[in-house]
Order: structure tokens, then C-alpha cells, then sequence
């Protein structure tokens, strides 16, 4: 979204009376602009992290080193603040780099004999904080992907038998090298279903690059400065553009459809599952919110779809174009939608 | 319309094939109006270009070209090739050089190339580019096709003549590659729509051959088909036979044709009024021989003589100028006459008076169909005793026409002889001159269609003072001459002459080939033309015909058009429902559907004013979308709502927001009702002033007219 988007959000926003919806939105506007002004020239993935963040998902970033992934990651957990938690063992940002010898306490934590009380103290690992960046996961060994996945999907880790809870808001964007595999641990099918999103990028645009060389200076002072947003009012626009956003039969119609099309599809060896439709209405409704609507359209579908199922379904051998096959896939039920509008 | 259709023939075999089809259809086209070179020109051209299109219009520099350009520049190139084949011909350079046969071959094949090369570069590039430029390329195959064999008409397989000559000199029957050719046309064409796998394209093409095969069926139902011609000569001559054969230069040279069709039926006579000939025979004049051109009798030229013939088919009623006399000894006789086989002029039972088309009952069977009536003589010939000859209101010069006679002494003489005998009482009677003559060639006579007669240079002459061996015609120019050397004025009568026996009882008469006759007349004062017919005693030619009664009557009925007849016909068909029914309930519902569809498109338009508040963004958007559909502007398939709208949002920004506010009605929660009713009234306003700003005239002209506009909002 661009700055005028921002702006036509605000204004839609006061439009929408009678309401929480509002005040959501406000909360997105500047959890966007904030990340915004420190990462230039990726706003289509800031928006998708921020879907994300309040669709309570997670992010996989495929990405080459250097192009803003930790910087994204770093600003959106700086954007939040603890507020009135005075939980002091959850922090803002994490960032985990994964190696092929990481152990998983080396992620969760491990507990410590502590001499003064004579007992053992949990240790919190990086994973308790609100944004955690979990670097090249596909570095390290499988034992430690797993208890890593297990976090993401329970939102807890348990140690020597003793559950931890993990904070409402834990947000992870995970990222992995598209080309330098050697030595690497790729991530099956079913542990890519954790996450909502895959996005893959591709280099920013030269105007944005210049940007970033331009500003580098002003925004490495900038930090500290920006606004911010507390973990309470995210996890209430959560609640709130859950509870007010729309999603018309129609359109979980138009989600069944395309699923079982794919499923139908002979270029397709084994299809999305029912949970990534679960885990998709959620995203769709941020989307729609971030657009200034309550209710979810074919829009919100046409953006978020390709990005939700495109790691989710495994292609025939022979078949490269994911992209493709997800487009054939979505025209007939995507017509059916735009068609129901008119009908009663 | 310039939408660019991604065309998928960048391929070499698809090339190819399309190339050879079209190329040979050129080759087809140019068989009929050129050499070989210019053939072999015209084919090479079309692959040429081809290749140029197919291979070269996605690269530079032909792709930054605009369709109009290119045409215009194909166009060009053909006019400088027609001006170079016109300066390799017209002028003496090429033919100096070389020879008048080569330049006349270089003209050819420049003239020929070029065109080929221009139209089919066109062709190809409207293929490529437009969407329907294919069905223009298909179009032009099929008529290539068409053109080459419309002379092939009427079941004329030696037609087109450079066909049928090159089949005909090889001993090779014409219509086997007749029918090569229309494989391969239906070959080519079927090929073509293969190519096609562009699926937008082919509801186009089918179309277009849909409308081709409809006009044709609708052409055929309005014009009927050609009548095929019923000829033994495998349709060679392209003509029917000849009825009568009284349409020779020489009438004498008639008996050369070997009869083998004596028996062919060439015309079918209904008596409406019942007639019995006191002489045996029924007489059907057809036109006659009363002028003497120098060598021989002949149709007459002059206006005044003969004025009793009916020359010509009217459409409607034609009368006899000049009436016969002694009406108080004829009757008037109606007869229907049906003819099976061309004729020049009309005949009808002697004396005809008058001629009256009539509906054709059948026009597969019969050439034309009409009323004759006629003045049937019912004096016996003791009544002409003691007439005198010749008509009062006759010129001198008429007078003698009729008494002209070739200048022969023998003629006279043999004539006085004849009538020495005579008795007294008779001595200056004409009749019993002319009865005395008659009885002689009855006598010495010998009826046979072989003689020498035909290529003296007066076969009647020949005949009458030699061996006096010959036919009908020898007959009565014999006797002719002889009646007009007594001062009698005499012609010779045209016609049939069929037995009375023939008609069996019944009413109906059958006229066959062999009826063919002629016969002397005289011209009896206040009586007109009398038929005294020399008939030979001895005949070497068998004169009778097996009674052909069924046909007769089948052929009778028919020409009366009796209900019988029909019922006959209806039985026939097998067909439980009529063509006509069927076309005329097509009529219908093409005419149903275009009222209903009418219907539908106003009342959607209308609904939104009357309905209620809460349906007003499903109504209202949707007459919207409608004015929209009807100037072109309508969502593609798969296309959401909200991408349509930007799509369109440059020329109607409105819609944005309708859209808007339309979803968030359709999908949204609808607790929350916006006060929509003025909103959509000032939203609605605004697209219709955009529409209307934003388009055409004649877009907005055709979006009135299409009855289907709304078909295309979704």
C-alpha cells in the first residue's frame, strides 16, 4: 500500500461509525507507516507481514541475504510495545540465526540451577518475544525445526515436561535462501502448512534501492523516534476486525470451490488442506480491513490466495508454474462469486 | 475492433499446409484466365507472402507496422506489378530482347504474382490481427472454389471448359475430377477451420458457414434449383433436344437424324373440349414455309404474310392477327398443351386462334404450359368444292409471294398433266386440282426417311421428278410447288400430325418426336389455310408407335393439375413436415426471441425505478452494468467485480463507487443500511452522463438496437 492508501484508509476509517473497526484500523495505519518509513521499497511484503501479524499466521520469506528481511522483521517488533504487560520475560524482537549445530534449548531455553534459591530456573530462549525472525531455517537440523514448528503452531514450548506459554502475539517470520542449498535442511510439505504466508521476493526496484542508499543515515537515527503501537491494541484490532469483518457464504463458497478444484486438477499431485482455508479467513479479513471494508471480496482472494496456497500444494512432476495452475484453478469459482452478487 | 489475437501458427507445418491451400485455391482461380506461367505465378506468389506473414508479422519491422498500412502497401505493390507486367507487354523492350511470347509470359506472371502475393499478404495479416480476418481468408478459399465451378451449372460437366476439354480429350469422364475438386475444396476448407485452435475464433467460422449454408437454403427455397435437363448425351451440349426439328437451315437434311429417339414424348395435349378430326388426324400447326427465298421455301419475313401464325410466347395472352373463316364449319376447341421439351414457337391444334399462358403445375416435368384455342375445322371436303382461293385483304404482292415457285418448267408441266384427267365440272376447281395432285404423290410416293434428295440443289425437285422417294417434307414441297404452278396459293404447314387413334379415349393426347410433320396448305377464300396432306401408300418407314397410354395419361393428369395428381405427389413425400413449416417456425422464434429479448433488456433497465430500497444495489448495479454492456464496456470471464471497475474507472469513474457500495451490500453484513437510495440515484445519474459523454454515436446507436446487450452482464 502506498502513502495514499494509508490516507484513504484513515478517511474510510472515520467513515465506518459505530464501531471498533476504527480504531483498528488506526492501529494498522501505524504499525504500517512505522515499518514503512525504516523498510523502503516493500510494501507489498509489509503488508502481507502485517495480514499476517494480525491473522495470526506466520511468515516465510524466501529472500537473498541483504535485501531488508531482518530490518522488516526488526521494525515491526520495535513498532510494538509491551505497554501495561509487565510480563518482563517477553521482549519486543528476536532474532534466531539457525545453524546446522543449534540445539533446541539453544531456541526455547533451557533451565539453570540457580545456587541463591537451590533450584532451576527456566531461562526464556529467544522464542518469548513478539517478533521473532527465525533466519535460514532451513540451516538447521530437523530436530530443532520441529520444536521450532511446534512453538509456532501451540504457542507454547515445553521443557523437561514443563509447559511455557508463549506470548498471544508471537509473530515469526522465518526466511530461507532460495539458491544456496548446500548442506541444508528444506522444510516438507506439512511443516510449510504452519505458516500462512510464503512470499517469495524479488530485488526492489531501482527508485527504491536509490532510496535506501539516500536515507540509510536519517533512518538508522530514526528509530526511537517513530510511533509505536502496544501489544494490547494489536491483539484488540485482532479481536476486532474478527469479530466485524464480514465473510459472505459466497466467498467460503469460492474457497471450497478453488480447493476442491485443485484438488480436482491433474497438474496437481496433492492439493491444500482444509486448515489452510481456516487459516486463510482470518488473512482475508485484515486484507479487507486494510482496504477500508468489513466485509471480504473477491480483492482480498485475489491478493492473498497464490501466497497462502502456493507452498501449500505439491505440482505433477514436470509442472513449474504454481502460479498458473492456481489462476486456472480460481477463474471458475472467482466467476461464480462475481456472479452471486446480483443474485438474491 | 483491433484487438490482436495471439495466433498460434509460428509454426512451420501449419504454415505450410495453410500456405498450399491457399495457394491452390489461387491456382484454381487462375486456371480459368491466365496461362501457365501466370499460374504457376500466382501459386508461388501466394506461398511467398505466405511465409512472409506467418514466419515475419510477429518481428520487426513488420509488427510496428498498423493493419491499415499494410494493406495499403499490398495494395500498392500490386498496382506496380500490374504496371510492370503492362510495360513488359505494352511496350517493344521485353519483347524486343527476347520474343512477343515471353514478354506476353513475363507480363503474365508479374501481373499474376503480384496479385496473388497482395491479396493473400492481406488476407493472412487481417487473420493475424483481427478476429475475424480468418473467416475472410476461409470466404476466399470457398468462392475460389465456387467461382472456378459456377460455370458447371445444369449438370453441364463439360464445363468449366478447361476441365472438361482436358477430361474429354483423355477419355476421362469430367465429372470424376469435377468431384476431385469439390473434395478438395471440402478438404481444404475443413482443414483450415482444423487449423484453427484458437477457440475464440471457431464460434465465428461456424457461423459464417452456418449463414452460408442458411442463404443458400434460402435462396434455393426462393428460386428454386436449376431443372436438371433430361438429355441422353450425358449433359455434353449443354441444350435441350430438339422438339421439333423445323428450326434447320435446310428442312431437308432433317432425315439425317437417326431416329433413335422416335419415340421420345416432347409435349402432352389435354382436349378441354371434345374434337374428333374428320381426317383421321389431329393437326398441330407450329409456324410454316410461305416465302420463297430463292432456293427453297422459308419463314416468312415479310409482315404481311402468314399473319394467322402466333409467333412468339407471351406472358400472357396472344392472338392470332387474322382470323380463319367459315366459323358456322369449325368449332372452337380449348386445348391444354404441356410441353416436355423446348420449342421456339408455340403450336396448337389447326387453326390455332389464340395462346394463354397458364401455371406451370410442374416445372420439372414440363417447359411451359398454356391454353390454346383453336378453330377446328368440321367440313368434310366435299365443303371446299367449288371455293375459290386466296383472301381478299391480301396485297398483290402477298397474292404472289404464295405463288412463287422455284424456276423449274417441270413443275407446271407435271401439274397440268395431273390435272388433265379431271372431269369437266371440275376442270377450274381449285380444290380438285390440288386433290388431284395429292392423289398422285399418294400413289407413286414412297415414304423413307433415307434418300439423296438433301444436298441437290432442289431437293424437292429431285424427289418429285426422280425416284420419288422421301418424307414429309419432300412431300409437301412437292405438292406446295405443284398447287402454287396451278395459281393456287399454297404453303407449307409445321407441326405434329398424330393419329386420332392415339388418344384411346381419353382425353389427353401424347405428342411424340415422331409426330413431326409437314404438310401442304392452300388458302381457300372465307375459309383460311386447309390442310390437303399427301399420304404415301407405300412406306419403307414404320410409322407406328406402341401405345404409350399410362404415360399419356399420367402425363395428362398431370398437366391438368388434378387433385388426384397431388395426392399422388403427397404421397410421395416422405417427409412428415414440410420445409415450409419448418423455416416458417424458425421464422418465428428468431422473431419470438427478439421480442423477448427486447422485453428483457427494458424491463431490467426499468426495474430498479419501481423496486424496493433494499434489492436497489443488486437492480440498480445491474442496469448500470447493463447501459455498460451495451456500449462494449462488460466484465471478462474470471474477472472480479472490483478489477472491472478499475478497469473501466478511465472512462467511467463512477463505477468505482457503485461497485463499492454494490459489494458491500452483496457481501458485506446488511445490518448496517446506508441511506442508499439518494446515493444511487446521483451514482446512477453519473454513469449514464459518462456512458453518454464517453461514447460514440454510433456505439450508442447499436447499444440501443441489441436486443442481447444484457446477455453479456454477468
Amino acid at each position: 500500500m502506498s502513502s495514499d492508501n494509508v490516507a484513504e484508509v484513515e478517511e474510510l476509517s472515520t467513515a465506518m461509525s459505530s464501531s471498533e473497526l476504527p480504531k483498528a484500523l488506526d492501529v494498522l495505519a501505524t504499525l504500517q507507516a512505522t515499518v514503512k518509513k525504516q523498510v523502503l521499497g516493500r510494501d507489498d511484503v509489509i503488508e502481507l507481514a502485517i495480514i499476517a501479524l494480525i491473522a495470526d499466521g506466520h511468515v516465510l520469506l524466501e529472500d537473498f541475504p541483504g535485501s531488508g528481511k531482518t530490518t522488516l522483521a526488526k521494525a515491526l517488533g520495535e513498532a510494538i510495545i509491551n505497554g501495561s504487560s509487565n510480563d518482563e520475560s517477553i521482549v519486543p524482537f528476536r532474532r534466531i540465526q539457525f545453524t546446522p549445530d543449534l540445539l533446541p534449548s539453544d531456541v526455547t531455553g533451557v533451565p539453570v540451577f540457580d545456587s541463591n534459591s537451590n533450584a532451576f530456573h527456566f531461562r526464556h530462549g529467544p522464542l518469548f518475544a513478539h517478533v521473532v525472525l527465525a533466519d535460514e531455517i532451513n540451516r538447521t537440523s530437523p530436530k530443532v525445526q520441529s520444536a521450532m514448528l511446534e512453538a509456532m503452531g501451540e504457542k507454547q514450548v515445553t521443557v523437561d515436561n514443563v509447559t511455557y506459554a508463549l506470548d498471544d502475539l508471537f509473530f515469526v517470520i522465518a526466511t530461507q535462501n532460495p539458491l544456496d542449498l548446500v548442506g541444508t535442511y528444506p522444510l516438507p510439505t506439512p511443516q510449510l502448512d504452519r505458516f500462512l504466508f510464503k512470499i517469495t521476493m524479488d530485488h526492489i526496484d531501482r527508485d527504491s534501492e536509490l532510496d535506501v542508499l539516500d536515507t540509510y543515515k536519517t533512518r538508522r537515527d530514526l528509530s526511537g523516534q517513530l510511533e509505536t503501537v502496544t501489544r494490547d491494541q494489536v491483539l484488540r484490532a485482532r479481536k476486532t476486525i474478527d469479530n466485524e469483518v464480514a465473510i459472505g457464504a459466497s466467498v467460503k463458497t469460492a474457497l471450497v470451490d478453488i480447493s476442491r478444484n485443485l484438488r480436482d486438477d491433474d497438474r496437481v499431485l496433492q492439493g491444500n488442506s482444509t486448515r489452510s482455508m481456516v487459516l486463510l479467513l482470518p488473512a482475508l479479513q485484515v486484507s479487507a480491513a486494510l482496504r477500508g471494508r468489513d466485509f471480504v471480496s473477491a480483492e482480498d482472494i485475489e491478493l492473498l490466495l497464490p501466497r497462502v496456497l502456493g507452498h501449500r500444494i505439491e505440482l505433477a512432476p514436470g509442472v513449474s508454474d504454481v502460479e498458473k495452475v492456481l489462476l486456472d484453478n480460481m477463474r471458475e469459482p472467482m466467476e461464480q462469486l462475481a456472479r452471486s452478487t446480483l443474485s438474491k | 475492433m483491433t484487438v490482436r489475437v495471439e495466433h498460434s501458427s509460428h509454426h512451420f507445418l501449419p504454415t505450410s499446409l495453410r500456405a498450399t491451400i491457399i495457394a491452390s485455391s489461387f491456382w484454381v482461380l487462375s486456371l480459368s484466365m491466365t496461362v501457365i506461367s501466370g499460374s504457376i505465378a500466382a501459386f508461388t506468389g501466394c506461398l511467398f507472402s505466405c511465409y512472409l506473414v506467418d514466419l515475419q508479422l510477429h518481428k520487426q519491422p513488420l509488427n510496428t507496422l498498423r493493419t491499415s498500412t499494410i494493406l495499403g502497401l499490398s495494395f500498392s505493390a500490386w498496382l506496380l506489378a500490374i504496371l510492370f507486367a503492362n510495360f513488359a507487354v505494352n511496350t517493344d523492350t521485353a519483347a524486343g530482347l527476347f520474343s512477343p511470347i515471353v514478354a506476353f509470359n513475363l507480363g503474365e506472371t508479374m501481373k499474376w504474382f503480384g496479385l496473388s502475393a497482395s491479396i493473400t499478404f492481406s488476407l493472412r495479416t487481417l487473420a493475424h490481427r483481427l478476429s475475424f480476418g480468418a473467416v475472410i481468408e476461409i470466404l476466399f478459399v470457398a468462392s475460389a472454389f465456387v467461382i472456378t465451378l459456377a460455370a458447371h451449372r445444369n449438370g453441364m460437366i463439360h464445363r468449366p471448359f478447361f476441365i472438361g476439354d482436358f477430361a474429354l480429350t483423355r477419355g476421362i469422364d469430367p465429372s470424376s475430377i469435377l468431384m476431385a475438386f469439390g473434395c478438395g475444396a471440402v478438404l481444404s476448407l475443413s482443414a483450415l477451420l482444423m487449423m484453427e485452435n484458437n477457440q475464440k475464433r471457431l464460434p465465428y467460422h461456424f457461423t459464417v458457414l452456418g449463414l452460408l449454408c442458411f442463404s443458400l437454403l434460402i435462396y434455393v427455397r426462393m428460386f428454386g434449383l436449376p431443372t436438371p435437363q433430361m438429355t441422353d448425351n450425358m449433359g455434353l451440349t449443354g441444350q435441350a433436344q430438339n422438339g421439333n426439328s423445323g428450326q434447320r437451315d435446310n428442312p431437308f437434311r432433317d432425315g439425317e437424324n437417326d431416329n433413335n429417339d422416335k419415340e421420345a414424348p416432347v409435349a402432352v395435349v389435354v382436349f378441354r373440349d371434345d374434337y374428333e378430326p374428320l381426317n383421321g388426324s389431329y393437326y398441330f400447326r407450329e409456324s410454316a414455309y410461305s416465302e420463297f427465298n430463292g432456293a427453297m421455301l422459308d419463314y416468312a419475313t415479310r409482315d404481311d404474310m402468314d399473319r394467322d401464325l402466333i409467333e412468339h410466347f407471351t406472358n400472357s395472352r396472344s392472338d392470332s392477327e387474322q382470323l380463319p373463316g367459315a366459323n358456322a364449319e369449325r368449332k372452337l376447341v380449348r386445348t391444354s398443351i404441356g410441353m416436355l421439351v423446348p420449342h421456339r414457337n408455340p403450336f396448337g391444334l389447326v387453326s390455332p386462334i389464340a395462346y394463354e399462358n397458364t401455371a406451370n403445375p410442374n416445372n420439372l416435368r414440363f417447359k411451359r404450359t398454356y391454353d390454346a384455342y383453336s378453330m377446328a375445322p368440321e367440313y368434310d371436303f366435299e365443303y371446299l368444292i367449288g371455293r375459290d382461293t386466296g383472301r381478299d385483304d391480301w396485297s398483290e404482292d402477298v397474292l404472289q409471294q404464295y405463288l412463287t415457285l422455284p424456276d423449274d418448267p417441270r413443275y407446271r408441266a407435271l401439274a397440268e398433266e395431273l390435272i388433265q384427267d379431271l372431269r369437266p365440272e371440275y376442270a377450274n376447281d381449285p380444290f380438285a386440282k390440288a386433290w388431284a395432285i395429292k392423289t398422285y404423290l399418294d400413289e407413286n410416293g414412297i415414304y423413307s426417311l433415307k434418300n439423296d434428295h438433301a444436298y441437290e440443289p432442289d431437293p424437292a425437285a429431285s424427289f418429285l421428278f426422280g425416284d420419288l422417294t422421301g418424307y414429309c417434307m419432300h412431300f409437301s414441297f412437292a405438292a406446295t410447288y405443284m398447287f402454287r404452278s396451278l395459281g393456287i396459293p399454297a404453303r407449307v404447314g409445321i407441326g405434329y400430325s398424330v393419329p386420332a387413334a392415339n388418344r384411346a379415349g381419353g382425353s389427353a393426347l401424347l405428342v411424340q418426336a415422331i409426330h413431326g410433320h409437314a404438310w401442304p396448305e392452300v388458302y381457300f377464300k372465307d375459309i383460311g389455310w386447309v390442310i390437303i396432306d399427301p399420304a404415301p401408300q407405300q412406306t419403307l418407314v414404320d410409322m407406328t408407335t406402341d401405345p404409350q397410354n399410362d404415360l399419356q395419361q399420367l402425363l395428362g393428369d398431370m398437366l391438368r393439375n388434378d387433385a388426384s395428381f397431388e395426392d399422388f405427389l403427397e404421397s410421395q413425400q416422405t417427409s412428415i413436415i414440410q420445409l415450409r413449416t419448418i423455416l416458417n417456425i424458425l421464422y418465428a422464434l428468431a422473431g419470438l426471441t427478439l421480442i423477448v429479448a427486447y422485453l428483457i433488456k427494458v424491463y431490467r433497465l426499468w426495474i430498479p425505478a419501481v423496486s424496493a430500497n433494499e434489492s436497489q444495489y443488486r437492480l440498480g448495479y445491474r442496469a448500470a452494468l447493463d447501459r455498460l454492456s451495451a456500449v462494449g464496456l462488460h466484465r471478462n470471464f474470471g474477472e472480479s467485480r472490483e478489477k472491472f471497475a478499475a478497469r473501466i474507472a478511465a472512462t467511467i469513474p463512477s463505477i468505482q463507487p457503485m461497485t463499492r457500495t454494490h459489494l458491500a451490500l452483496a457481501l458485506g453484513d446488511s445490518q448496517h443500511e446506508p441511506d442508499t437510495a439518494s446515493e444511487w440515484k446521483e451514482l446512477d445519474q453519473s454513469i449514464r452522463h459518462e456512458i453518454s459523454s464517453t461514447t460514440v454515436s454510433w456505439r450508442k446507436l447499436l447499444g440501443i438496437l441489441n436486443p442481447f446487450s444484457w446477455l453479456l452482464t454477468k
